[in-house]
């Protein structure tokens, strides 16, 4: 089980602050798979999803502090965070192909979440847009990783 | 969620950051720095004396000629240098800024970046700063060219609500330009200050370049009295704006003195609502309404009022009020108890005067932190012309509701303020937007756009009682108040 705290989205603040959390359960999940004997076929992929995530901590973080200003402290109340969850219960000995279905559904979730997002962002912060995109495609080419799997 | 962790939780005694070196003061007066949210003490600042800040100002001009010669594309290594930290060290800039001055995490990220878009900017001096000429100028065979030279030390005068920002608005440009600056940030908040000179410190400025000196009135004096101030900027309140133009004026310095403000916001019949309700959130009730660019009178013109105030009440409510650091919330504390109390006094002279009180922000209390001081979102109605808390500047979230037939009289009504700061519009109507940016009377204009806080490369504006001065901070105009003009006619026998 991964330790969570999502916040409740209500601004583009608290969006990066959920988007992070995102990352971050996500790299833990796919560690803890990587390490699970039952997955050691997917080990190498886990892995590299794992650091994917990381590395992506990094560029929210770097979006977060290029394109927040004052004029986008905007309230946002149309996107729930509840509706993007991620499982963080991961399986143990549930073998690879269970084990990348699990991680393939928190790809997914998190696709949609920054397409959601970057809906949002057109109209509250234009500059967040392309890093949103981009964050979901790379989540639906991870998504093919797993279940190549 | 989880309130971030401070820097520190507690700062110790500030000291003077002069000549290169990091100087305890020996003044005996010292103050208490509190945070605003658990009214902790989280540090303490000197007053430095007069001598001390004589001492910074005589080290800064000692050191003026070999910074003046060393050349713009050598100068911009340290903006660059200190780019690279400060990118590094934003986060933590950030926390400083939110713990001290009390708004939001969110916010003091926004102006963090502004700090740097200062930096950004100045570094571009080797284009900034260029001069020009005219072959045969003054006559055939004779050449006339002007150069944009420093001009010595000039020092800043800073505010409490934006302990980050604002000295930003001054001394990348002045320093660029080959000029010496000395910062004395506000002593209720100057640990941001401090924290930001440790960074510049590492930048590779040679000593007296920039310096700080932490104080109150004594340093001020000091700035006029001194005749090697060239120039003295200053943002803060208009009582206050306007006695540093007068006595620096005497005394023959430059001054650009940026004063208080009273910001009107009309919303026309066919305002996108939901849109606009959002983005005025921001500017009533961010810094908790402690900018100079905040909203303050909300106009309604025609039919919108009623559905308008029936969102806005709503949107109100629903603003979360808690301490900076969390970042849930959407409102901070305002600064200080003194500060805390003024807000109250005018509050209470709304009610007086017979606005109607439709949100009451002052009982609220927070979880947590019922020693702070935090203000609710405040919401008058019947607001009219002549009431006090329509006409003065309140700094705290209290909203001014008007209602107002068409844009003439809105217009007209904030034509009568003596202040000039800003004003936005909300509407789709190019027409309405154009009549209103063409004949409103105030320096920085929004069109759906609550905040109207220029970028580092343009001014920060300001008519009338908002701005004394011609040349304002950020941009060229910075430059052009930190230079002058040489002007060299050349002739080769």
């Amino acid at each position: 089980m991964v330790e969570s705290e999502f916040p409740e989205i209500t601004t583009f603040g608290t969006l990066v602050r959920f988007a992070l959390e995102l990352e971050r359960v996500a790299a833990a999940v796919n560690e803890e798979l990587a390490s699970d004997p039952s997955c050691a076929a997917g080990a190498g992929t886990f892995r590299g999803l794992a650091e994917n995530h990381r590395a992506r901590i990094a560029l929210l973080e770097e979006t977060r502090r290029e394109k927040l200003n004052e004029a986008v402290l905007e309230p946002i109340s149309d996107i729930k965070g509840s509706d993007y969850l991620i499982g963080t219960d991961v399986p143990k000995g549930a073998g690879v192909k269970a084990s990348a279905e699990f991680a393939a559904r928190a790809e997914d979730t998190s696709a949609r979440f920054y397409m959601d997002t970057a809906r949002i962002a057109k109209s509250i912060l234009h500059g967040a847009v392309r890093t949103l995109e981009r964050m979901a495609k790379e989540n639906l080419s991870n998504k093919a990783k797993l279940e190549a799997l | 969620m989880a309130v971030l962790d401070p820097v520190s939780k507690n700062y110790g005694k500030m000291k003077n950051y002069v000549n290169g070196e990091w100087v305890e003061s020996e003044s005996s007066k010292v103050l208490d720095i509190r945070d605003p949210s658990t009214t902790e003490v989280i540090g303490q600042v000197p007053l430095s004396t007069k001598e001390e800040t004589r001492a910074a100002i005589d080290a800064a001009h000692d050191s003026w000629w070999s910074w003046r010669e060393t050349a713009p594309g050598d100068r911009t290594r340290c903006f660059f240098k200190l780019k690279t930290i400060m990118e590094r060290e934003y986060e933590n800039i950030a926390r400083i800024i939110s713990q001290e001055q009390g708004k939001t995490i969110d916010d003091a990220r926004g102006e963090t970046r502004r700090c740097i878009d200062n930096i950004d900017v100045a570094a571009g001096i080797t284009s900034l700063q260029m001069g020009y000429n005219l072959e045969d100028g003054a006559a055939s065979n004779i050449d006339e060219e002007v150069i944009i030279s420093p001009m010595g030390v000039f020092a800043a005068v800073c505010p409490f609500n934006f302990p980050g920002m604002v000295p930003f608005w001054f001394w990348p440009y002045a320093v660029a330009t080959g000029n010496m600056f000395i910062v004395k940030p506000s002593e209720q908040v100057p640990m941001t200050s401090q924290y930001m000179f440790r960074l510049i410190d590492q930048a590779g400025f040679p000593p007296g370049t920039i310096s700080l000196v932490n104080g109150r009135e004594d340093a001020v004096n000091t700035f006029f009295d001194h005749k090697d101030v060239r120039g003295i900027s200053f943002v803060g309140s208009t009582p206050v704006a306007k006695w540093i133009y007068k006595t620096a004026g005497e005394k023959g310095k430059r001054v650009q003195a940026q004063g208080g403000a009273k910001n009107s916001l009309i919303i026309m019949p066919d305002a996108v609502l939901d849109k606009t309700v959002n983005n005025m959130l921001s500017s009533f009730y961010g810094c908790a309404g402690q900018r100079c660019l905040a909203g303050s009178n909300m106009i309604a013109i025609g039919d919108v009022a009623e559905p308008l105030l029936k969102k806005w009440l709503e949107a109100s409510r629903n603003l979360k009020v808690g301490r900076g650091l969390d970042e849930s919330s959407q409102m901070g504390p305002v600064v200080s108890a003194a500060a805390k109390e003024k807000v109250l006094g005018y509050i209470q002279k709304g009610v007086d005067e017979g606005a109607k009180l439709l949100l009451d922000g002052r009982g609220i209390k927070v979880p947590g932190y019922e020693k702070g001081h935090f203000i609710g979102p405040t919401v008058f109605d019947d607001v009219t012309p002549d009431m006090a808390i329509a006409k003065e500047e309140i700094f705290g979230p209290v909203v001014c509701f008007h209602r107002m037939k068409n844009l003439d009289e809105a217009i007209e009504f904030t034509h009568k303020s003596p202040f000039g700061n800003a004003a936005s519009i909300y509407t789709q109507n190019g027409k309405w937007a154009r009549e209103f940016r063409y004949r409103t009377q105030c320096g920085n204009i929004g069109i759906n756009v609550g905040i109207a806080a220029a970028m580092a490369y343009f001014p920060f504006a300001g008519y009338k009682d908002s701005f004394f001065g011609d040349l304002h901070g950020q941009g060229k105009d910075a430059i052009k108040f930190f230079t002058d003009r040489k002007v060299v006619i050349t002739r080769w026998f």
